[in-house]
């Protein structure tokens, strides 16, 4: 006879939004048609996703405390917890290969002993990585050379703020919902932010010069399963997830490929125009940043000079080379 | 049982105890409580949900708003703002039939658009163009049933902490349910303006005690006049702050918080240069403040965690289903709740009432097709008509209690407040069938 | 709203009992006194640092960093501070028609409502503290923050403090407002 296993899944993020998406369209039917294959395991999934439980300041929490067994946590929120899952954000211009930071993530969560164990200390289990598409800049005015960001203001919320430092401009608090009215009442005059984030909020009508910057993708965290529920799963139902989080994983770095390569087309048709910024002048902006790794670092201690070293290791490996060497010297 | 039985059960007990009296904060926190417990068969998950709730279910930039409109529409009460600005109307609408009634109609609309609680205008009125209209030959319950049907006003015209609350219960924008606002709330002034002329004109013993006497004053061309350079200097300050808060919102240059921020601080310098304000004043605006809004925000931690316990139960979901497939029809659906909403402002306050309704009934708008913002406007005008009617009519209570009138009873305000729902209803109708009238300039 | 649209005037400390009288309650009311002038005087500071910010961001390029965070802590911080004297001051929102004619009826019958109503809500403010203080703990041991490292960063303790404090003190402020419907009760006979 089949065995049926209750999961509460869900997020503080709709089900259509990037990081949610690949759950519910990916993770849930590949566990359904793994287990349905072989039989003895039925999952009775109870969904909660676009924050009906719990608001997106509390998406560790929520997983953590088992309101729900598997859910979306955005370690971008978790500075403070878990701050090792978010040295992406203090090492811009690594590469703008989001699918190379999914696969770096997935191996170093479950390889690395840093980084695997403070998914424990948490109380979760990570199953697969989210990410963001490469963050450039969109402004009212096109940025040719350094000089052009002078005096400008940006929005630039939470850790991005960082990557303006030395650079004239002035970063402005703020998020997706709000950097449409900032920027046409002139609050701002642009901001930093990923394609696929950008097209659905219609930024581009108001900010309509995009400057590919090559910012990168950024590691924005994990869908998990609570620890103690997954260690009380049976072995074959464990697989299931593990080999279902794979999947999800290479769904969730198409979905945003897709996304961001549509959004790109539909906001050209809408009148955005595209700049690069050239090599030269992304050179001269991630070596005038002062060393922002440095109070992660503090912060961090020993851990976090072993992810950096492991993540930067991880990006040559696979062909990439940041624009600045932020482990140099460890 | 069924998890949605249980579901129900819960929201019946929570009605029940609401009804006998317990303090609203209590009866959600502690029926959310049980209903975790209950439906998940877990004690610990009620417990961590609750902390969850507490420390951050209202940790939102958003909900900062409420305190500081709050703020501001007190020190805009105490700032005789209100009285100049219906000495103004006073004086360009006294020769026209009922011309007190619509003064009082658009020092109020004018003065809704700085305060977001329906009672800072009930009151100040109440002191300002009660008076006034008695001694020009108003009935004083038809004066007093005036002000108290146009102070509802104060909480449809944006800023109004209805709205905020409506916003922040059903997830919509706080600065597009504002707007949405607007024009419903004009449509009401029209309304209430077309009353009093109407009934003045036909039935000037319901108006006035001495309909001839009234009438030779009206005519006369004496009486108290006033310069344009006197109605500049006593319109500027309120029309500086409506400027300010409106047209900060409007053109999205502030967010909602921020027009809270700027406002009330505008509201204080005002209220300091009228010199209106000491420092021992002031600190007591700030502590009605606090009292104010903290048993708001009180209220929106539990009713936060009662409609997280609802989703466990499903019982949005399973209600919207059973809507659905009842046949109803989407506006079926909007009467029936709008009915529902009406029975309980007769015994409830305006903000229980949206706790309780607005997060079981918001997915389902959602899911028959209706805009969110319009919505909204049709559950704060049916919130509405509650203050004015009885037994439990709040502004009605405020007005009554200010006047301090022992000639005038609570029975006289309420019957001649009526007409006043009467408009309330035809506007609520018009908006529901007409949703352009609140999605115009979204 | 049947609180707030209460015009409010004069005797609001009007609450505090008389240490000689009262002493329990006299303690408890001062201790919820200075804590809901604190959070009086937050709703102030939260005002001017907005404007600030709204001024600096405009006319200085000096946008001040982490205000809508300080914002959205501030108002639960606001919350806790206030509302163990709320309930001493009988200010929580309820429907009071039933009550107001059960008082017509019978004063004794509404004295022992009002005292269990007062219990329920002890139970549930010390359902909070019990949820809550686990967290707090943990926040200290850890260290926790919101904010971005490098940006800005301010403790999560104090806030939690806030919470767990202010939650227990109104658990006890309920307890009292039981004892002494109770007591009223006792004086009736
Ligand atoms: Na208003
Ligand atoms: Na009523």
């Amino acid at each position: 006879a089949q065995e049926r296993i209750t999961v509460n899944i869900g997020s503080s993020h709709p089900e259509n939004n990037i990081w949610v998406y690949a759950m519910k369209n990916t993770f849930q039917p590949e566990v359904n048609r793994i287990l349905g294959a072989a039989g003895a395991y039925e999952i009775a999934w109870v969904e909660s996703y676009g924050g009906t439980l719990y608001k997106f300041t509390d998406t560790r929490e929520a997983v953590m405390d088992g309101i729900v067994d598997v859910g979306m946590v955005g370690t971008v929120w978790e500075g403070a917890n878990m701050p090792l899952q978010n040295v992406t954000y203090f090492t811009p211009f690594a590469t703008e290969d989001h699918r190379m930071i999914i696969e770096i993530f997935d191996d170093l969560s479950e390889n690395l002993p840093e980084l695997k164990d403070s998914w424990a200390q948490n109380g979760m289990v990570h199953l697969s990585s989210l990410i963001t598409d490469s963050y450039d800049i969109y402004a009212t005015f096109p940025v040719e050379t350094l000089a052009d960001l002078q005096n400008r203001k940006l929005n630039a919320p939470g850790t991005s703020a960082n990557w303006l430092r030395e650079t004239g401009a002035t970063p402005v608090d703020g998020a997706l919902t709000t950097y449409y009215t900032n920027i046409q009442t002139g609050v701002t005059e642009g901001t930093l932010s990923f394609a696929s984030g950008i097209l659905p909020t219609r930024v581009y009508e108001v900010a309509p010069e995009l400057t590919r910057v090559g910012i990168g993708s950024m590691y924005f965290g994990g869908i998990a399963a609570n620890k103690d529920f997954f260690d009380g799963l049976p072995g074959p139902v464990q697989e299931a997830f593990r080999e279902a989080a794979a999947a999800t994983s290479v769904a969730h770095g198409d979905y945003v490929a897709d996304l961001a390569a549509r959004a790109l087309d539909e906001m050209q048709a809408a009148g955005l125009t595209i700049h690069e910024l050239p090599e030269e002048e992304k050179a001269a902006w991630v070596n005038g940043l002062p060393n922002i790794i440095e109070p992660w670092l503090e912060q961090t201690g020993e851990s976090g000079r072993v992810v950096l070293k492991a993540y930067f290791d991880a990006l040559r490996e696979r062909g990439a080379t940041p624009l600045r060497n932020w482990d140099e010297g460890l | 049982m069924t998890t949605l039985a249980i579901g129900f059960l819960l929201i019946g007990l929570l009605v029940a105890l609401v009804l006998l009296g317990l303090q609203i904060a209590y009866a959600l926190l502690a029926v959310a409580f049980a209903g975790i417990w209950i439906i998940r068969d877990n004690l610990g998950l009620a417990f961590r949900m609750l902390e969850l709730t507490a420390y951050s279910g209202i940790a939102d930039y958003l909900f900062a708003t409420i305190p500081l409109f709050v703020l501001m529409g007190l020190l805009v009460s105490v700032s005789n703002v209100g009285r100049d600005t219906f000495e103004v109307a006073e004086v360009l609408l006294r020769r026209l039939v009922g011309g007190l009634g619509v003064a009082t109609v658009a020092a109020n609309t004018v003065f809704a658009a700085v305060t977001g609680v329906s009672i800072a205008s009930a009151a100040v009125f109440t002191r300002v163009a009660v008076p006034e209209m008695t001694r020009h030959g108003y009935r004083a319950s038809f004066a007093a049933g005036t002000v108290a049907g146009s102070s509802v006003l104060g909480m449809l015209i944006p800023p109004s902490l209805l709205l905020i609350i409506y916003g922040v219960l059903a997830e919509v924008s706080i600065g597009g349910m504002f707007i949405a606002g607007i024009i419903p709330g004009l449509m009401l002034a029209g309304g209430f303006v077309v009353l009093l002329i109407l009934t003045a004109a036909v039935f000037p013993r319901f108006v006035m005690s001495d309909p001839a006497g009234s009438r030779e004053r009206r005519l006369d061309t004496g009486g108290p006049s006033m310069t344009v350079g006197t109605m500049i200097a006593k319109l500027t300050p309120i029309v500086a702050l409506v400027v300010l808060v409106l047209g900060g919102l409007y053109t999205g240059y502030f967010t909602p918080t921020e027009a809270g921020g700027v406002g009330a601080f505008g509201a204080l310098v005002v209220a300091i240069a009228r010199r209106s304000l000491d420092r021992h004043k002031l600190w007591q605006v700030m502590k009605q403040t606090g009292v104010i809004s903290v048993s708001i925000l009180l209220l929106l931690i539990a009713a936060s965690f009662y409609s997280r316990m609802l989703s466990i139960a499903g019982l949005p979901d399973a209600i919207a289903d059973l809507v659905t497939r009842s046949g109803f029809g989407p506006y079926g659906f909007l009467f029936l709740y709008a009915a529902i909403i009406l029975l309980m402002g007769m015994i409830l306050d305006s903000t229980s009432i949206l706790l309780i309704m607005v997060p079981i009934a918001a997915p389902i708008a959602t899911s028959m097709g209706f805009d969110l913002s319009h919505f909204g406007i049709v559950t704060v005008i049916a919130v509405e008509i509650g203050l004015l009617t009885p037994p439990f009519g709040i502004s009605v209570f405020t007005v009554h209690s200010t006047l301090a009138d022992p000639d005038v009873t609570i029975e006289q305000v309420f019957s001649a407040t009526l007409p006043f729902v009467g408009v309330m209803l035809l506007v609520l109708v018009l908006v529901a069938l007409f949703p352009v009238t609140a999605t115009l300039f979204l | 709203m049947s609180t707030s649209d209460e015009s409010t005037s004069g005797a609001d400390d009007a609450y505090i009992p008389r240490l000689a009288d009262a002493p329990v309650g006299s303690v408890l009311a001062t201790v919820a006194a200075i804590l809901s002038s604190i959070g009086t005087a937050w709703i102030g500071a939260l005002m001017l640092l907005i404007v600030a910010d709204v001024v600096g961001r405009n006319f200085l390029d000096a946008p001040i960093t982490g205000v809508a965070e300080i914002a959205a802590r501030s108002v639960v911080a606001i919350v806790f501070l206030r509302v163990a004297a709320a309930i001493l001051q009988r200010r929580l929102t309820r429907a009071d028609f039933l009550l107001r004619r059960l008082e017509r009826a019978s004063p004794r019958a509404l004295c022992l409502v009002e005292a269990l109503f007062a219990l329920a809500g002890a139970v549930v403010f010390a359902l909070i503290v019990w949820a809550s203080w686990p967290k707090l703990a943990s926040a200290w041991a850890t260290a926790e923050f919101f904010g971005v490292q490098g940006v800005f960063t301010i403790p999560t303790w104090p806030f939690r403090l806030i919470t767990v404090a202010g939650a227990a003190l109104a658990s006890l402020c309920a307890l009292y407002v039981a004892q002494d419907e109770l007591r009223k009760l006792g004086a009736r006979e």
